[in-house]
Protein backbone atom coordinates (compact mmCIF):
# COMPACT_ATOMS: atom_id res chain seq x y z
CA UNK A 1 0.00 0.00 0.00
CA UNK A 2 3.44 2.24 0.55
CA UNK A 3 4.01 2.15 -2.90
CA UNK A 4 0.92 2.73 -4.06
CA UNK A 5 0.33 6.11 -1.74
CA UNK A 6 4.00 7.00 -2.99
CA UNK A 7 2.42 6.65 -6.93
CA UNK A 8 -0.31 8.78 -5.98
CA UNK A 9 1.94 11.50 -4.50
CA UNK A 10 3.93 11.42 -7.75
CA UNK A 11 0.90 11.91 -9.97
CA UNK A 12 0.00 14.86 -7.40
CA UNK A 13 3.59 16.15 -7.87
CA UNK A 14 3.40 15.77 -11.66
CA UNK A 15 0.13 17.91 -12.12
CA UNK A 16 1.98 20.37 -9.51
CA UNK A 17 4.98 20.88 -11.37
CA UNK A 18 3.27 21.12 -14.82
CA UNK A 19 1.06 23.78 -13.51
CA UNK A 20 4.10 25.69 -12.00
CA UNK A 21 5.62 25.51 -15.45
CA UNK A 22 2.43 27.75 -16.86
CA UNK A 23 0.46 24.59 -17.63
CA UNK A 24 -2.65 26.85 -17.07
CA UNK A 25 -2.10 29.35 -19.82
CA UNK A 26 -0.31 27.27 -22.43
CA UNK A 27 -1.35 27.69 -25.47
CA UNK A 28 -3.87 30.06 -24.96
CA UNK A 29 -3.37 32.78 -28.33
CA UNK A 30 -2.45 36.02 -27.04
CA UNK A 31 -3.54 39.11 -29.19
CA UNK A 32 -1.79 42.20 -29.59
CA UNK A 33 -3.43 45.74 -29.53
CA UNK A 34 -2.06 46.82 -33.03
CA UNK A 35 -3.08 50.53 -32.11
CA UNK A 36 -0.66 50.45 -29.21
CA UNK A 37 2.39 47.84 -30.09
CA UNK A 38 5.90 48.20 -31.21
CA UNK A 39 7.53 45.76 -33.65
CA UNK A 40 10.07 44.09 -32.61
CA UNK A 41 13.53 44.23 -34.14
CA UNK A 42 13.14 42.14 -36.89
CA UNK A 43 17.37 42.69 -38.85
CA UNK A 44 19.72 45.40 -39.03
CA UNK A 45 20.79 47.57 -41.40
CA UNK A 46 17.88 48.45 -44.35
CA UNK A 47 16.47 45.05 -44.97
CA UNK A 48 15.80 45.74 -40.77
CA UNK A 49 14.36 48.94 -41.68
CA UNK A 50 11.98 47.84 -44.58
CA UNK A 51 10.46 45.07 -42.20
CA UNK A 52 9.83 47.35 -39.38
CA UNK A 53 8.24 49.93 -41.60
CA UNK A 54 6.11 46.94 -42.87
CA UNK A 55 5.23 45.74 -39.68
CA UNK A 56 4.18 49.01 -38.45
CA UNK A 57 1.99 49.54 -41.55
CA UNK A 58 0.23 46.38 -40.91
CA UNK A 59 -0.13 47.65 -37.24
CA UNK A 60 -1.49 50.87 -38.54
CA UNK A 61 -4.00 49.49 -40.89
CA UNK A 62 -5.41 46.52 -38.39
CA UNK A 63 -5.99 49.64 -35.66
CA UNK A 64 -7.61 51.71 -38.19
CA UNK A 65 -9.72 48.34 -39.32
CA UNK A 66 -10.53 47.38 -35.41
CA UNK A 67 -8.71 43.58 -35.91
CA UNK A 68 -5.16 42.02 -35.07
CA UNK A 69 -2.64 42.09 -37.54
CA UNK A 70 -2.48 38.51 -38.01
CA UNK A 71 -6.06 38.47 -38.88
CA UNK A 72 -5.59 41.61 -41.63
CA UNK A 73 -2.84 39.35 -43.34
CA UNK A 74 -4.96 36.43 -43.12
CA UNK A 75 -7.91 38.10 -44.98
CA UNK A 76 -5.92 39.10 -47.86
CA UNK A 77 -5.87 35.42 -48.50
CA UNK A 78 -9.09 33.77 -49.30
CA UNK A 79 -8.21 30.71 -49.33
CA UNK A 80 -6.75 31.08 -45.79
CA UNK A 81 -10.23 30.32 -44.81
CA UNK A 82 -10.11 33.68 -42.26
CA UNK A 83 -13.56 35.82 -42.61
CA UNK A 84 -13.23 39.07 -45.07
CA UNK A 85 -15.04 41.60 -43.20
CA UNK A 86 -14.21 44.42 -45.53
CA UNK A 87 -14.16 44.80 -49.29
CA UNK A 88 -10.33 44.50 -50.79
CA UNK A 89 -11.01 48.06 -51.42
CA UNK A 90 -10.60 49.41 -47.99
CA UNK A 91 -8.18 46.65 -46.94
CA UNK A 92 -5.72 48.06 -49.41
CA UNK A 93 -6.91 52.12 -48.55
CA UNK A 94 -5.91 51.00 -44.81
CA UNK A 95 -2.66 49.05 -45.69
CA UNK A 96 -1.41 51.66 -47.99
CA UNK A 97 -2.34 54.85 -45.57
CA UNK A 98 -0.78 52.46 -42.92
CA UNK A 99 2.57 52.44 -44.67
CA UNK A 100 2.85 55.83 -45.62
CA UNK A 101 2.64 56.50 -41.82
CA UNK A 102 5.09 54.09 -41.30
CA UNK A 103 7.34 55.47 -43.43
CA UNK A 104 7.13 58.70 -42.57
CA UNK A 105 7.76 57.81 -38.74
CA UNK A 106 11.08 55.73 -40.18
CA UNK A 107 12.74 58.99 -41.51
CA UNK A 108 11.91 60.59 -39.02
CA UNK A 109 13.62 58.37 -37.03
CA UNK A 110 16.56 58.32 -39.62
CA UNK A 111 16.19 54.62 -40.38
CA UNK A 112 15.74 55.57 -44.21
CA UNK A 113 18.26 57.80 -45.79
CA UNK A 114 16.00 60.63 -46.69
CA UNK A 115 16.53 60.31 -50.61
CA UNK A 116 14.67 56.64 -50.64
CA UNK A 117 11.74 58.11 -48.28
CA UNK A 118 9.88 59.55 -50.80
CA UNK A 119 10.24 56.32 -53.12
CA UNK A 120 9.07 54.15 -51.04
CA UNK A 121 6.28 56.85 -49.92
CA UNK A 122 5.27 56.61 -53.39
CA UNK A 123 5.53 52.70 -53.75
CA UNK A 124 3.43 52.34 -50.98
CA UNK A 125 0.81 54.68 -52.56
CA UNK A 126 0.20 53.41 -55.80
CA UNK A 127 1.93 50.23 -56.20
CA UNK A 128 0.11 46.60 -56.75
CA UNK A 129 0.31 44.90 -53.26
CA UNK A 130 1.98 41.98 -55.10
CA UNK A 131 5.04 44.36 -56.22
CA UNK A 132 5.86 45.19 -52.98
CA UNK A 133 5.99 41.61 -51.38
CA UNK A 134 8.18 40.41 -54.58
CA UNK A 135 9.89 43.75 -55.01
CA UNK A 136 10.73 44.52 -51.45
CA UNK A 137 13.34 41.53 -51.10
CA UNK A 138 14.33 42.32 -54.34
CA UNK A 139 15.13 45.59 -53.30
CA UNK A 140 17.24 44.81 -50.18
CA UNK A 141 19.17 42.67 -52.34
CA UNK A 142 20.14 45.62 -54.54
CA UNK A 143 20.07 48.45 -51.61
CA UNK A 144 21.68 46.17 -49.19
CA UNK A 145 24.62 45.66 -50.99
CA UNK A 146 24.91 49.30 -51.21
CA UNK A 147 23.77 50.11 -48.00
CA UNK A 148 24.50 47.06 -45.24
CA UNK B 1 7.04 -24.24 -16.47
CA UNK B 2 6.83 -27.14 -18.77
CA UNK B 3 5.71 -27.20 -21.89
CA UNK B 4 2.68 -29.35 -22.36
CA UNK B 5 0.55 -29.87 -25.05
CA UNK B 6 -2.36 -28.55 -22.87
CA UNK B 7 -0.52 -25.47 -21.73
CA UNK B 8 0.66 -25.05 -25.54
CA UNK B 9 -2.99 -24.96 -26.40
CA UNK B 10 -3.94 -23.11 -23.81
CA UNK B 11 -1.46 -20.08 -24.83
CA UNK B 12 -2.41 -20.15 -28.24
CA UNK B 13 -5.49 -19.38 -27.42
CA UNK B 14 -4.83 -17.09 -24.83
CA UNK B 15 -2.56 -15.13 -28.12
CA UNK B 16 -5.94 -15.29 -30.26
CA UNK B 17 -7.78 -13.98 -26.50
CA UNK B 18 -5.01 -11.11 -26.90
CA UNK B 19 -5.43 -10.09 -30.31
CA UNK B 20 -9.49 -9.62 -30.13
CA UNK B 21 -8.93 -7.35 -26.75
CA UNK B 22 -6.09 -5.89 -28.82
CA UNK B 23 -8.22 -4.94 -31.63
CA UNK B 24 -10.04 -2.34 -29.46
CA UNK B 25 -6.82 -0.10 -29.60
CA UNK B 26 -4.42 -1.48 -31.87
CA UNK B 27 -5.57 0.66 -34.82
CA UNK B 28 -5.18 4.00 -32.85
CA UNK B 29 -1.56 4.62 -33.69
CA UNK B 30 -2.79 3.47 -37.64
CA UNK B 31 -5.76 6.42 -37.20
CA UNK B 32 -3.82 9.30 -38.95
CA UNK B 33 -3.34 7.12 -42.25
CA UNK B 34 -6.32 6.15 -42.26
CA UNK B 35 -7.79 10.11 -41.64
CA UNK B 36 -5.55 10.64 -44.83
CA UNK B 37 -6.09 7.62 -46.91
CA UNK B 38 -9.80 8.14 -46.89
CA UNK B 39 -9.85 11.53 -46.47
CA UNK B 40 -12.09 11.77 -43.74
CA UNK B 41 -12.92 13.30 -40.14
CA UNK B 42 -12.07 12.82 -36.71
CA UNK B 43 -15.27 11.55 -35.51
CA UNK B 44 -15.25 9.47 -38.73
CA UNK B 45 -11.87 7.67 -38.49
CA UNK B 46 -12.92 7.05 -34.52
CA UNK B 47 -15.58 4.78 -36.17
CA UNK B 48 -13.20 2.36 -37.04
CA UNK B 49 -12.43 1.54 -33.45
CA UNK B 50 -16.12 2.45 -32.39
CA UNK B 51 -17.60 0.25 -34.87
CA UNK B 52 -15.39 -3.24 -33.29
CA UNK B 53 -16.20 -1.90 -29.82
CA UNK B 54 -19.91 -1.42 -30.25
CA UNK B 55 -20.04 -4.83 -31.83
CA UNK B 56 -17.75 -6.65 -29.46
CA UNK B 57 -20.29 -4.94 -26.68
CA UNK B 58 -23.91 -5.88 -28.12
CA UNK B 59 -22.61 -9.39 -29.39
CA UNK B 60 -21.30 -10.03 -25.95
CA UNK B 61 -24.93 -8.92 -23.98
CA UNK B 62 -27.02 -11.44 -26.59
CA UNK B 63 -24.99 -14.17 -26.25
CA UNK B 64 -25.36 -14.26 -22.17
CA UNK B 65 -28.12 -16.40 -22.31
CA UNK B 66 -26.27 -18.98 -24.86
CA UNK B 67 -22.73 -18.86 -23.66
CA UNK B 68 -21.72 -21.66 -21.79
CA UNK B 69 -23.44 -24.23 -23.58
CA UNK B 70 -21.02 -25.06 -26.68
CA UNK B 71 -17.84 -22.91 -25.62
CA UNK B 72 -16.17 -25.03 -27.98
CA UNK B 73 -18.02 -23.88 -30.91
CA UNK B 74 -18.31 -20.67 -30.07
CA UNK B 75 -14.62 -19.74 -29.56
CA UNK B 76 -14.02 -21.85 -33.10
CA UNK B 77 -16.83 -20.08 -35.05
CA UNK B 78 -15.69 -16.65 -33.58
CA UNK B 79 -12.29 -17.21 -34.54
CA UNK B 80 -13.13 -18.38 -38.14
CA UNK B 81 -15.29 -14.94 -38.65
CA UNK B 82 -12.35 -13.29 -36.47
CA UNK B 83 -10.06 -14.30 -39.23
CA UNK B 84 -12.21 -13.86 -42.08
CA UNK B 85 -13.12 -10.52 -41.06
CA UNK B 86 -8.88 -9.15 -40.31
CA UNK B 87 -8.31 -10.40 -43.92
CA UNK B 88 -11.31 -8.57 -44.83
CA UNK B 89 -10.23 -5.16 -43.10
CA UNK B 90 -6.63 -5.77 -44.10
CA UNK B 91 -8.28 -5.67 -48.26
CA UNK B 92 -10.82 -2.47 -47.48
CA UNK B 93 -11.07 -0.91 -50.50
CA UNK B 94 -13.33 1.72 -48.60
CA UNK B 95 -14.47 3.84 -45.60
CA UNK B 96 -17.72 1.50 -45.57
CA UNK B 97 -16.05 -1.62 -46.61
CA UNK B 98 -13.37 -0.89 -43.17
CA UNK B 99 -16.62 -0.47 -41.24
CA UNK B 100 -18.26 -3.88 -42.24
CA UNK B 101 -15.49 -6.20 -41.64
CA UNK B 102 -14.92 -4.26 -38.44
CA UNK B 103 -18.32 -5.16 -37.74
CA UNK B 104 -17.49 -8.64 -38.38
CA UNK B 105 -14.36 -8.71 -36.42
CA UNK B 106 -16.58 -7.74 -33.54
CA UNK B 107 -18.88 -10.07 -33.38
CA UNK B 108 -15.68 -12.83 -34.34
CA UNK B 109 -14.74 -11.65 -31.23
CA UNK B 110 -17.45 -11.27 -29.30
CA UNK B 111 -18.01 -15.17 -30.03
CA UNK B 112 -14.52 -15.79 -29.08
CA UNK B 113 -14.35 -14.05 -25.95
CA UNK B 114 -17.64 -15.68 -25.11
CA UNK B 115 -16.30 -19.07 -25.40
CA UNK B 116 -12.70 -18.46 -24.71
CA UNK B 117 -12.40 -18.88 -20.65
CA UNK B 118 -14.04 -21.98 -19.99
CA UNK B 119 -12.13 -23.56 -22.73
CA UNK B 120 -8.83 -21.68 -20.96
CA UNK B 121 -9.84 -23.00 -17.36
CA UNK B 122 -10.25 -26.74 -19.06
CA UNK B 123 -6.77 -26.65 -20.32
CA UNK B 124 -4.83 -25.13 -17.37
CA UNK B 125 -6.74 -27.26 -14.93
CA UNK B 126 -8.80 -24.62 -13.03
CA UNK B 127 -11.26 -21.69 -13.48
CA UNK B 128 -8.25 -19.49 -11.44
CA UNK B 129 -5.97 -20.34 -13.62
CA UNK B 130 -7.76 -19.70 -16.74
CA UNK B 131 -9.25 -16.83 -15.61
CA UNK B 132 -5.87 -15.25 -14.63
CA UNK B 133 -4.18 -16.43 -18.38
CA UNK B 134 -7.60 -14.77 -19.68
CA UNK B 135 -7.24 -11.72 -17.62
CA UNK B 136 -3.63 -11.48 -18.59
CA UNK B 137 -4.00 -11.90 -22.17
CA UNK B 138 -7.07 -8.96 -22.00
CA UNK B 139 -4.52 -6.45 -20.41
CA UNK B 140 -1.58 -7.05 -22.49
CA UNK B 141 -4.11 -7.15 -25.86
CA UNK B 142 -5.24 -3.65 -24.55
CA UNK B 143 -2.74 -1.76 -23.44
CA UNK B 144 0.03 -3.55 -26.06
CA UNK B 145 -1.90 -2.82 -29.15
CA UNK B 146 -1.45 0.73 -29.86
CA UNK B 147 2.38 0.63 -29.86
CA UNK B 148 2.41 -3.10 -31.96
CA UNK B 149 0.19 -1.44 -34.36
CA UNK B 150 2.03 1.86 -34.66
CA UNK B 151 5.35 -0.17 -35.53
CA UNK B 152 3.45 -2.27 -38.35
CA UNK B 153 1.95 0.67 -39.42
CA UNK B 154 5.28 2.65 -40.45
CA UNK B 155 7.02 -0.58 -40.62
CA UNK B 156 4.35 -1.53 -43.95
CA UNK B 157 1.42 0.19 -43.74
CA UNK B 158 -2.16 0.13 -41.47
CA UNK B 159 -3.35 -2.87 -43.86
CA UNK B 160 -0.66 -4.88 -41.78
CA UNK B 161 -2.10 -4.35 -39.02
CA UNK B 162 -5.20 -6.38 -39.93
CA UNK B 163 -2.95 -9.24 -42.06
CA UNK B 164 -0.83 -10.02 -38.62
CA UNK B 165 -3.94 -10.87 -36.48
CA UNK B 166 -5.18 -13.76 -39.08
CA UNK B 167 -2.43 -16.45 -38.41
CA UNK B 168 -2.58 -15.87 -34.76
CA UNK B 169 -6.70 -16.71 -35.10
CA UNK B 170 -5.64 -19.71 -37.03
CA UNK B 171 -3.50 -21.09 -34.52
CA UNK B 172 -6.38 -19.99 -31.81
CA UNK B 173 -8.91 -22.59 -34.12
CA UNK B 174 -6.41 -24.97 -34.29
CA UNK B 175 -6.22 -24.84 -30.42
CA UNK B 176 -10.03 -24.55 -29.94
CA UNK B 177 -10.63 -27.73 -31.78
CA UNK B 178 -7.98 -29.84 -30.67
CA UNK B 179 -8.89 -33.57 -28.57
CA UNK B 180 -6.96 -32.17 -25.72
CA UNK B 181 -10.20 -29.57 -25.21
CA UNK B 182 -13.09 -30.83 -22.48
CA UNK B 183 -14.58 -28.01 -20.75
CA UNK B 184 -16.12 -28.39 -17.26
CA UNK B 185 -19.77 -27.96 -16.31
CA UNK B 186 -21.09 -25.08 -15.49
CA UNK B 187 -23.44 -24.03 -13.04
CA UNK B 188 -25.80 -20.63 -13.47
CA UNK B 189 -25.80 -18.16 -10.13
CA UNK B 190 -26.67 -14.64 -9.83
CA UNK B 191 -24.42 -12.58 -7.19
CA UNK B 192 -24.62 -8.62 -6.88
CA UNK B 193 -20.69 -8.17 -7.08
CA UNK B 194 -20.28 -8.80 -10.90
CA UNK B 195 -22.53 -5.76 -11.52
CA UNK B 196 -20.21 -3.45 -9.39
CA UNK B 197 -17.07 -4.39 -11.11
CA UNK B 198 -18.93 -4.68 -14.40
CA UNK B 199 -20.16 -1.01 -13.56
CA UNK B 200 -16.48 -0.28 -12.69
CA UNK B 201 -15.26 -1.75 -16.03
CA UNK B 202 -17.29 0.32 -17.89
CA UNK B 203 -15.89 3.66 -16.58
CA UNK B 204 -11.96 2.05 -16.34
CA UNK B 205 -12.23 1.23 -20.28
CA UNK B 206 -13.87 4.62 -20.82
CA UNK B 207 -11.10 6.22 -19.60
CA UNK B 208 -8.16 3.79 -21.34
CA UNK B 209 -9.25 4.32 -24.28
CA UNK B 210 -9.76 8.21 -24.34
CA UNK B 211 -5.73 7.85 -22.59
CA UNK B 212 -4.75 5.92 -25.52
CA UNK B 213 -6.94 7.84 -28.60
CA UNK B 214 -6.28 10.97 -27.53
CA UNK B 215 -2.67 10.63 -26.69
CA UNK B 216 -1.93 8.87 -29.95
CA UNK B 217 -3.70 11.24 -31.86
CA UNK B 218 -1.89 14.05 -30.27
CA UNK B 219 1.66 12.71 -30.66
CA UNK B 220 0.90 11.43 -33.97
CA UNK B 221 -0.85 14.47 -35.96
CA UNK B 222 -0.39 17.68 -33.71
CA UNK B 223 3.36 16.94 -32.56
CA UNK B 224 3.99 14.42 -35.86
CA UNK B 225 6.10 12.04 -34.41
CA UNK B 226 6.49 9.04 -36.86
CA UNK B 227 4.09 5.93 -35.42
CA UNK B 228 7.50 3.76 -34.00
CA UNK B 229 8.23 7.20 -32.32
CA UNK B 230 4.60 7.23 -31.09
CA UNK B 231 4.40 3.92 -30.03
CA UNK B 232 7.72 4.62 -27.86
CA UNK B 233 5.99 7.29 -25.83
CA UNK B 234 2.78 5.12 -25.50
CA UNK B 235 4.74 2.24 -24.42
CA UNK B 236 4.79 3.97 -20.93
CA UNK B 237 1.17 2.95 -20.29
CA UNK B 238 1.65 -0.67 -21.10
CA UNK B 239 4.78 -1.23 -18.97
CA UNK B 240 3.76 0.52 -16.15
CA UNK B 241 0.56 -1.58 -15.63
CA UNK B 242 2.56 -4.58 -16.03
CA UNK B 243 4.45 -3.89 -13.41
CA UNK B 244 1.19 -2.38 -11.01
CA UNK B 245 -0.80 -5.62 -12.20
CA UNK B 246 1.76 -7.65 -10.02
CA UNK B 247 1.16 -5.28 -6.96
CA UNK B 248 -2.54 -5.17 -7.16
CA UNK B 249 -2.09 -9.00 -5.65
CA UNK B 250 -1.60 -7.78 -2.53
CA UNK B 251 -4.60 -5.31 -2.77
CA UNK B 252 -8.26 -5.76 -1.68
CA UNK B 253 -10.37 -5.40 -4.50
CA UNK B 254 -12.09 -1.89 -3.16
CA UNK B 255 -8.08 -0.97 -2.57
CA UNK B 256 -6.92 -1.83 -6.22
CA UNK B 257 -9.67 -0.40 -8.06
CA UNK B 258 -9.96 2.81 -5.79
CA UNK B 259 -6.19 3.80 -6.10
CA UNK B 260 -5.99 2.88 -9.53
CA UNK B 261 -9.02 4.94 -10.62
CA UNK B 262 -7.68 7.74 -8.55
CA UNK B 263 -3.79 7.32 -10.20
CA UNK B 264 -5.51 6.43 -13.89
CA UNK B 265 -7.43 9.82 -13.17
CA UNK B 266 -4.50 11.74 -11.99
CA UNK B 267 -2.53 10.74 -15.03
CA UNK B 268 -5.23 11.77 -17.14
CA UNK B 269 -5.57 15.54 -15.29
CA UNK B 270 -1.29 15.47 -16.26
CA UNK B 271 -2.04 15.13 -20.01
CA UNK B 272 -4.53 17.46 -19.89
CA UNK B 273 -2.32 20.11 -18.31
CA UNK B 274 0.73 19.56 -20.52
CA UNK B 275 2.68 22.16 -20.12
CA UNK B 276 4.58 22.61 -23.53
CA UNK B 277 4.49 19.88 -26.54
CA UNK B 278 6.99 17.33 -25.07
CA UNK B 279 7.45 13.69 -24.58
CA UNK B 280 9.08 14.67 -21.19
CA UNK B 281 5.66 15.48 -19.04
CA UNK B 282 3.34 12.99 -21.67
CA UNK B 283 5.64 10.14 -20.86
CA UNK B 284 5.28 10.28 -16.96
CA UNK B 285 1.69 11.26 -17.51
CA UNK B 286 0.73 7.92 -19.10
CA UNK B 287 2.85 5.77 -17.10
CA UNK B 288 0.40 7.09 -14.19
CA UNK B 289 -1.81 6.08 -16.63
CA UNK B 290 -1.03 3.01 -17.04
CA UNK B 291 -0.29 2.48 -13.34
CA UNK B 292 -3.72 2.84 -12.34
CA UNK B 293 -5.12 0.79 -15.06
CA UNK B 294 -2.74 -2.17 -13.86
CA UNK B 295 -4.00 -1.57 -10.56
CA UNK B 296 -7.27 -1.43 -11.13
CA UNK B 297 -7.95 -4.70 -14.29
CA UNK B 298 -6.74 -7.57 -12.13
CA UNK B 299 -8.98 -6.88 -8.83
CA UNK B 300 -12.15 -5.93 -10.98
CA UNK B 301 -11.92 -9.45 -13.52
CA UNK B 302 -11.45 -11.62 -10.52
CA UNK B 303 -14.53 -9.69 -8.84
CA UNK B 304 -16.52 -9.71 -11.88
CA UNK B 305 -15.60 -13.51 -13.33
CA UNK B 306 -18.24 -16.06 -11.64
CA UNK B 307 -15.93 -19.54 -11.15
CA UNK B 308 -19.45 -21.20 -11.31
CA UNK B 309 -20.21 -19.55 -13.89
CA UNK B 310 -17.74 -19.05 -15.98
CA UNK B 311 -18.99 -18.55 -19.41
CA UNK B 312 -21.67 -16.38 -18.58
CA UNK B 313 -20.02 -13.83 -16.31
CA UNK B 314 -16.61 -14.06 -18.64
CA UNK B 315 -19.04 -12.40 -21.63
CA UNK B 316 -20.74 -10.04 -19.44
CA UNK B 317 -17.22 -8.57 -18.28
CA UNK B 318 -16.30 -8.62 -22.02
CA UNK B 319 -19.59 -6.51 -22.72
CA UNK B 320 -18.86 -4.11 -19.87
CA UNK B 321 -15.71 -3.05 -20.93
CA UNK B 322 -16.80 -2.77 -24.61
CA UNK B 323 -19.43 -0.62 -23.76
CA UNK B 324 -16.95 1.55 -21.79
CA UNK B 325 -14.76 1.78 -24.56
CA UNK B 326 -17.87 2.84 -27.15
CA UNK B 327 -18.98 5.09 -24.72
CA UNK B 328 -15.61 6.59 -23.90
CA UNK B 329 -15.25 7.35 -27.84
CA UNK B 330 -18.48 8.88 -27.75
CA UNK B 331 -17.84 10.90 -25.44
CA UNK B 332 -14.41 12.17 -26.63
CA UNK B 333 -14.16 12.31 -30.41
CA UNK B 334 -16.84 14.69 -31.03
CA UNK B 335 -15.39 16.83 -28.80
CA UNK B 336 -11.89 16.27 -29.99
CA UNK B 337 -13.16 17.35 -33.23
CA UNK B 338 -14.88 20.61 -32.28
CA UNK B 339 -11.47 21.86 -30.25
CA UNK B 340 -9.05 21.16 -33.15
CA UNK B 341 -11.01 23.12 -35.48
CA UNK B 342 -10.57 26.38 -33.29
CA UNK B 343 -7.09 25.11 -32.46
CA UNK B 344 -6.36 25.36 -35.84
CA UNK B 345 -7.48 28.42 -36.36
CA UNK B 346 -5.20 29.73 -33.97
CA UNK B 347 -2.38 27.76 -35.27
CA UNK B 348 -2.72 29.55 -38.05
CA UNK B 349 -2.70 32.96 -36.24
CA UNK B 350 0.32 31.94 -34.52
CA UNK B 351 1.63 30.43 -37.44
CA UNK B 352 1.33 34.36 -39.00
CA UNK B 353 2.79 35.97 -36.05
CA UNK B 354 5.54 34.05 -35.82
CA UNK B 355 6.75 34.69 -39.37
CA UNK B 356 6.07 38.25 -39.56
CA UNK B 357 8.09 38.77 -36.03
CA UNK B 358 10.70 36.18 -37.36
CA UNK B 359 14.35 37.88 -37.16
CA UNK B 360 15.09 36.72 -40.65
CA UNK B 361 16.47 39.04 -43.98
CA UNK B 362 13.49 39.72 -46.22
CA UNK B 363 15.21 37.65 -48.66
CA UNK B 364 14.76 34.22 -46.75
CA UNK B 365 11.14 35.21 -45.12
CA UNK B 366 9.66 35.90 -47.84
CA UNK B 367 10.18 32.46 -49.72
CA UNK B 368 9.41 31.09 -46.45
CA UNK B 369 6.55 32.60 -45.67
CA UNK B 370 5.04 31.79 -49.24
CA UNK B 371 6.18 27.76 -48.82
CA UNK B 372 4.19 27.84 -45.55
CA UNK B 373 1.26 29.26 -47.09
CA UNK B 374 1.40 26.42 -49.50
CA UNK B 375 1.85 23.90 -47.27
CA UNK B 376 -1.06 24.74 -45.08
CA UNK B 377 -3.02 24.70 -48.58
CA UNK B 378 -1.60 21.07 -49.27
CA UNK B 379 -3.03 20.62 -45.84
CA UNK B 380 -6.44 21.63 -46.65
CA UNK B 381 -6.71 19.07 -48.81
CA UNK B 382 -6.30 16.35 -46.11
CA UNK B 383 -2.36 16.59 -45.62
CA UNK B 384 -0.66 16.97 -42.93
CA UNK B 385 1.75 20.34 -43.05
CA UNK B 386 5.31 20.08 -43.83
CA UNK B 387 6.16 22.99 -41.92
CA UNK B 388 10.10 22.26 -40.93
CA UNK B 389 10.65 21.64 -45.24
CA UNK B 390 10.46 25.51 -46.49
CA UNK B 391 13.05 26.07 -43.44
CA UNK B 392 15.11 23.46 -44.76
CA UNK B 393 14.96 24.86 -48.36
CA UNK B 394 16.21 28.58 -46.76
CA UNK B 395 19.18 27.05 -45.22
CA UNK B 396 18.37 25.86 -41.59
CA UNK B 397 21.10 22.88 -41.90
CA UNK B 398 23.58 26.03 -41.70
CA UNK B 399 22.01 29.77 -40.67
CA UNK B 400 20.88 29.87 -36.77
CA UNK B 401 18.98 32.61 -37.50
CA UNK B 402 16.22 30.34 -39.75
CA UNK B 403 16.49 27.29 -37.45
CA UNK B 404 15.25 29.95 -34.50
CA UNK B 405 12.49 30.92 -36.83
CA UNK B 406 11.64 27.12 -37.24
CA UNK B 407 11.66 26.32 -33.49
CA UNK B 408 9.72 29.14 -32.73
CA UNK B 409 6.86 28.68 -35.90
CA UNK B 410 6.42 24.52 -34.56
CA UNK B 411 5.93 25.79 -31.29
CA UNK B 412 3.55 28.38 -32.07
CA UNK B 413 1.76 26.09 -34.22
CA UNK B 414 1.80 23.21 -31.27
CA UNK B 415 0.77 24.81 -28.74
CA UNK B 416 -2.79 25.47 -29.44
CA UNK B 417 -3.27 22.29 -30.91
CA UNK B 418 -1.93 20.68 -28.08
CA UNK B 419 -4.42 22.52 -25.52
CA UNK B 420 -7.17 21.59 -28.20
CA UNK B 421 -6.60 17.74 -26.38
CA UNK B 422 -7.31 19.19 -23.11
CA UNK B 423 -11.51 19.00 -22.64
CA UNK B 424 -11.01 15.30 -24.33
CA UNK B 425 -8.16 13.92 -21.44
CA UNK B 426 -10.65 15.94 -19.45
CA UNK B 427 -13.37 14.39 -19.96
CA UNK B 428 -11.54 10.83 -19.88
CA UNK B 429 -10.47 11.68 -16.20
CA UNK B 430 -13.75 11.67 -15.71
CA UNK B 431 -14.64 8.43 -16.45
CA UNK B 432 -11.24 7.29 -14.53
CA UNK B 433 -12.64 9.03 -10.96
CA UNK B 434 -15.84 7.70 -12.27
CA UNK B 435 -14.60 3.79 -12.06
CA UNK B 436 -14.05 4.08 -8.24
CA UNK B 437 -17.77 5.25 -7.54
CA UNK B 438 -19.49 1.90 -7.68
CA UNK B 439 -17.11 0.12 -5.60
CA UNK B 440 -17.31 3.45 -2.79
CA UNK B 441 -21.40 3.54 -3.17
CA UNK B 442 -21.46 -0.63 -2.07
CA UNK B 443 -18.86 0.20 0.42
CA UNK B 444 -21.10 2.55 1.97
CA UNK B 445 -24.48 0.43 1.25
CA UNK B 446 -22.83 -1.81 3.43
CA UNK B 447 -21.22 -0.23 6.10
CA UNK B 448 -24.66 1.45 6.62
Amino acid sequence: MKVVAALLAAAVVLVAVELGMGAWGFGETKTVNPCTARSPSTGDGLDGALQRIVLDGLNGAACELHTTREELVLSLRPSSGQKVKWDSATIERAVRAGLVRAIDAAERRGDVPSFLAPLLREAAQHAPVKFLINGGSRLTDILGSLFP
Amino acid sequence: MRLTLPFATAVALAAAVAVAFSDSSIVVLALPELYFHFKTSIVGVSWVITAYNLVVALGALALIPLVGRFPRAEAASGLVLFLGASLGCGLAWSLPALFTFRCLQGAGAALLLAGSLPILSALTGSAKRGTALWTAAGAVGVAVGPALGGVLTELFDWRAIFFAQAPVAALGIAATIHRHVRTLPERKTSRRGPLTANAALVFLFGAIVGALFLAVLLIVTAWQFTPITGALVVSALPLAGLVTSRLSRSLSVAEGVVSGAVLLAAGLVALALLPESSAAYAVPALAFCGAGFGLAVPPLTRASVDEQDLGRSATLSVGARHIGLVLGLLAIAPVLASTVSTAGEQATTNATKTILDARLPLTKKVPIALAIRDEFDRAQDGAIPDLAKPFEDAGAGDDERVRTAEDQLLTAVRAPLTRSFRPGFAIAALFGAAAALPLLLLRRRRTA
